[in-house]
């Protein structure tokens, strides 16, 4: 069985076809060739996939594409403007707050989402905010650090 | 110039972009998707399998099984990187839940997953062994019927093993150094404990992805592996082809940690390939990913004797690895653990005996920290063990204890440039060491601290080989074969290229591992790349300097010895004016890139039945100190303060080499306090991240910190894996001292904390 859906992908309008069983991941990944919608688990549990929608982050991997129908949708794809990195990208490279990477778009997804919702967050905020994206690597003690500067240079106007 | 400095990865942006590339990234026009079939027994004859149901789904192209595969003329079924043991699809066995009996290459995964669910395999299920020591005892169920006349056919063969044939041992490494009956019965006290680690799973965040396809005869294989060459050279043996005929490919990695060291699903995916004609690739499910590879389940007993002064007169070791149903690089890791478990210690009577042992779980192999970690969690908590026995404090018991520089370690080799007691003290003075020990904080709260320092060797005898080019633009390439898997592997090459050859490392091309392209290297693994690729690359760009030298000193008819190198192009010293860049002297060669060849090996390796030689051509040396809290009601642990000190000799990239302290500290937390695969009679229990927990912001320690030590003009040092092992043994001397009772076994879940407080109450009342 399929479906028609209309999403606002990055800013842009798309009308698509998904199987009803068919994952957000699944539609983005595969039929959208966004590759930096990743997956590890499979069962919303590593935060690897995730995505904005709405403005609100989730596990692309659990949620059947039929049901973003009329959504805004974000992935990193969509962060930077051109070669203009988003002021969490600036401060992940600032901070090199990741090694291998593969989790890092939904970590930067997740802080953004973070930074709309509370501009001056503590360490500890940051950390209990974040802890549904795991980091193999264990850049972490990085990740916090860039966050909060992320969150300094937003506040300064930074985007 | 960059070396030395903390810059960011030359690949930084691609990588926050998201736009970075890995293998389960890789497609190609007409690829099929592949499905594995798994045994759902530990141990079983495959009496029959009904493929009808499957090849009727739609998009089903292919089922193959082992029927198939021995049909199929002039393959080798059956492959491994020391012991040829593991069938690319099952023959007629099966020997562990997970095993690999049938595979599926469909036009989606969906339709491959859906049709591998409808194969249906009738097993006579066979006696089963899971524990390593229940495995060598007389009449239990053997795995393999290893042979004398052939214990290791083919080439894929590194180094002596010792199969024990007739058992389910497939390695037995010893040491003998001096005679511990004698050093027994000089000592004033001898004591003796059993220590236990569980497996555990590397949970690299991108599983296993590789895509074959064949074209004329030749088979190009891209994939995520640690080791190109080796698969290379595996693939060649399983399809009877030349080596020149397969091409592996390695984009950069999501994570490894050791889980895509050695052939895991290329042969199978290039079996899919070979039979259906077309592109087949192949990405593990993470509940595969758990049975797949794993980290060795161990058992050691340790006896040690003592002198009233500290001094240890022996050393008795019986370690048993568990390998599970596929030897993979078990028994060089039964090796490497067998000498990492004597410890950086003056000890003049060694005996060790370290059994490799096949049982019917998921196959072990390499992991991060490579059989240090299982060897420190003993022989670390062992010394803690004597020093309270001796009442001796711990870390004065190890320093005097401790290998110097020029000493002998218990393989015979010398030791140089030896850092063990600076790390010690450094970790120890980090957490306040000269402070109480242990302190109760009321309500059942304690906090104590705790120690470890350990020895790991680095692949000897291997070798790397590296081109460094420039071409008519003036831009500078690094062609090497050691593989990205999120270490920096392309910063560090960049830089150490970029600094002989004076231009800026952000403008340095590191070509990716290509057999087809990049010069042979030994693999990326025991942190060996950093030092012998390294010295690879400088060889290579010093060549390259010399050449582009004397080329210039042609043209401005000056002595090479006037000359300089700087932003890219050759100039009379101290005369930046005349100056000509590297394009144009390529350019004046005649050539489109002037090309030149760097190669760095070392030199080693032991006697299997004795120990005695080389183990390491230099020895990566770290210390760990912890400060733990115990809530003695609960049993949970907390640990508040982690320090590693780690011996780098220089560091090239200090934002990298960093990361690898921060990395390998929180990698060794899950260890020490909650990582470990669960069994029910062979069969997984907790193969997914809901129940198997690795760690995450919320489990980080309330501190970490780190040392990196440096030494003037020593030699570079990897620094991928030693800070791990001195984490769980640390925070488990900690627990010890908290507690008062010693836990034995990983991980120190609160469940096994309490059980170890009760104990010990008991005792007492």
């Amino acid at each position: 069985m399929e479906q028609s859906i209309t999403i606002e992908l990055n800013g842009e309008r798309r009308a698509l076809t998904v199987r009803t069983d068919a994952t957000l991941l699944e539609v983005l990944r595969d039929g959208c060739g966004l590759l930096s919608v990743r997956e590890t688990c499979g069962i919303g549990i590593c935060g690897a996939c995730t995505v904005l929608v709405d403005g609100v982050p989730i596990s692309s991997c659990l949620l059947l594409a039929p049901l973003a129908d009329g959504c805004r949708i974000t992935t990193i794809e969509g962060l930077s403007r051109g070669d203009e990195l988003h002021p969490v990208q600036q401060a992940f490279i600032e901070q090199m707050a990741f090694q291998c990477s593969y989790c890092t778009p939904g970590m930067v997804l997740s802080a953004v989402a973070l930074l709309a919702e509370h501009p001056e967050p503590s360490p500890e905020e940051i950390a209990e905010y974040l802890a549904g994206n795991l980091c193999r690597c264990g850049s972490y003690p990085r990740i916090l650090a860039a966050v909060s500067d992320a969150a300094r240079s937003l506040r300064q106007g930074g985007a | 110039m960059s070396v030395g400095q903390a810059v960011p990865m030359i690949d930084a942006v691609e990588r926050v972009t998201g736009r970075i590339r890995f293998s389960q990234d890789v497609r190609v026009l007409g690829m099929l998707h592949a499905a594995a079939v798994r045994s759902v027994v530990p141990h079983g004859r495959i009496v029959r399998i009904d493929t009808a149901a499957a090849l009727q789904v739609p998009g089903v192209v292919a089922v193959v099984t082992g029927e198939d595969l021995r049909r199929l003329p002039g393959l080798r079924p059956v492959y491994g990187p020391q012991i040829e043991d593991q069938p690319v699809v099952a023959l007629d066995r099966v020997r562990y839940v997970g095993d690999i009996v049938a595979l599926v290459a469909a036009e989606t995964p969906r339709a491959a997953q859906e049709a591998a669910a409808l194969v249906a395999v009738e097993y006579e299920e066979l006696p089963a062994v899971f524990d390593p020591l229940e495995a060598l005892e007389p009449g239990a169920p053997l795995l393999h019927e290893l042979e004398p006349e052939r214990p290791h056919e083919g080439t894929a063969l590194y180094f002596g093993i010792r199969p024990q044939f007739g058992t389910n041992c497939c390695n037995l490494f010893r040491i003998r150094r001096g005679e511990v009956a004698r050093g027994f019965a000089e000592a004033d006290l001898v004591i003796e404990e059993t220590f236990r680690t569980p497996a555990i799973q590397h949970v690299a965040m991108e599983p296993h992805a590789a895509l074959a396809l064949w074209e004329d005869g030749r088979l190009t294989v891209w994939s995520g592996t640690q080791t190109p060459f080796n698969t290379r050279q595996i693939l060649a043996a399983i399809f009877g082809l030349p080596v020149e005929r397969v091409r592996v490919i390695v984009p950069p990695m999501g994570g490894s940690y050791g889980c895509k060291v050695f052939p895991r699903i290329e042969p199978q995916a290039a079996l899919l390939a070979y039979v259906t004609g077309r592109p087949v690739k192949f990405v593990l499910r993470r509940d595969e990913e758990f049975v797949t590879l794993t980290r060795h389940a161990t058992v050691v007993t340790i006896r040690l004797g003592l002198k009233r002064d500290g001094r240890i007169t022996a050393k008795e070791v019986r370690a048993y690895w568990n390998t599970g149903a596929y030897a993979d690089c078990g028994p060089d890791v039964a090796r490497k653990g067998g000498f990492g478990i004597v410890g950086p210690y003056r000890i003049p009577n060694v005996a060790v005996d370290s059994r490799c042992v096949y049982t019917n779980l998921p196959p072990a192999g390499a992991f991060r920290g490579y059989a240090v970690t299982q060897a420190a969690w003993a022989s670390e908590s062992m010394m803690d063990i004597a020093a309270d026995a001796l009442g001796l404090d711990p870390l004065e018991f190890r320093l005097r204890n401790l290998l110097r520089d020029g000493e002998t370690f218990a393989t015979g080799e010398t030791l140089h440039d030896v850092h063990f007691a600076e790390c010690l003290e450094l970790a120890a003075a980090a957490i306040g060491w000269e402070g109480p020990l242990r302190r109760e904080l009321g309500d059942g709260r304690v906090r104590a601290k705790g120690l470890a320092v350990v020895m790991k060797g680095m692949t000897t005898p291997s070798r790397s080989e590296a081109k460094v080019g420039v071409d008519r633009s003036g831009r500078v390439s690094v062609y090497s074969s050691t593989v990205e898997l999120g270490q920096g592997a392309r910063t560090v090459l960049a830089q150490l290229a970029a600094e002989v050859l004076g231009v800026p490392y952000q403008e340095v091309r590191v070509v990716d591992p290509d057999t087809a392209r990049t010069p042979f290297d030994n693999r990326t693994t025991s942190s060996r790349s950093t030092y012998m690729m390294g010295n690879a690359v400088r060889q290579a760009a010093l060549a390259l300097r010399e050449r582009l030298l004397r080329i210039a000193a042609e043209r401005l008819e000056v002595e090479p010895a006037d000359l300089e190198l700087a932003d890219g192009s050759v100039r009379v010293a101290g005369a930046p004016a005349a100056a000509i860049g590297f394009g144009v002297l390529v350019e004046a060669s005649g050539q489109e890139e002037l090309v030149e060849l760097g190669e760095f090996h070392n030199q080693g390796g032991l006697d299997p039945d004795t120990g005695q030689g080389i183990a390491s051509s230099h020895w990566h040396q770290g210390a760990g100190a912890v400060e733990i809290e115990v809530d003695s009601r609960t049993g949970k642990v907390t640990i508040l303060h982690a320090h590693a000190s780690v011996y780098a000799g220089q560091v090239v990239n200090r934002l990298t080499a960093e990361l690898q302290n921060l990395g390998n500290i929180v990698f060794g937390v899950g260890s020490a306090l909650f990582e470990e695969l669960v069994y029910d009679r062979g069969q997984l229990v907790n193969p997914n991240l809901s129940d198997y927990l690795i760690p995450s912001f919320l489990d980080l320690p309330e501190r970490m910190t780190h040392d990196l030590l440096e030494r003037p003009g020593a030699e570079v040092h990897g620094l991928g894996e030693t800070a791990l092992p001195v984490i769980p043994a640390a925070v488990g001397n900690a627990v010890a001292r908290a507690i008062g009772a010693r836990v034995t076994e990983l991980p120190l879940t609160p469940e096994r904390v309490l059980r170890a407080i009760r104990a010990r109450g008991g005792e007492r009342g």
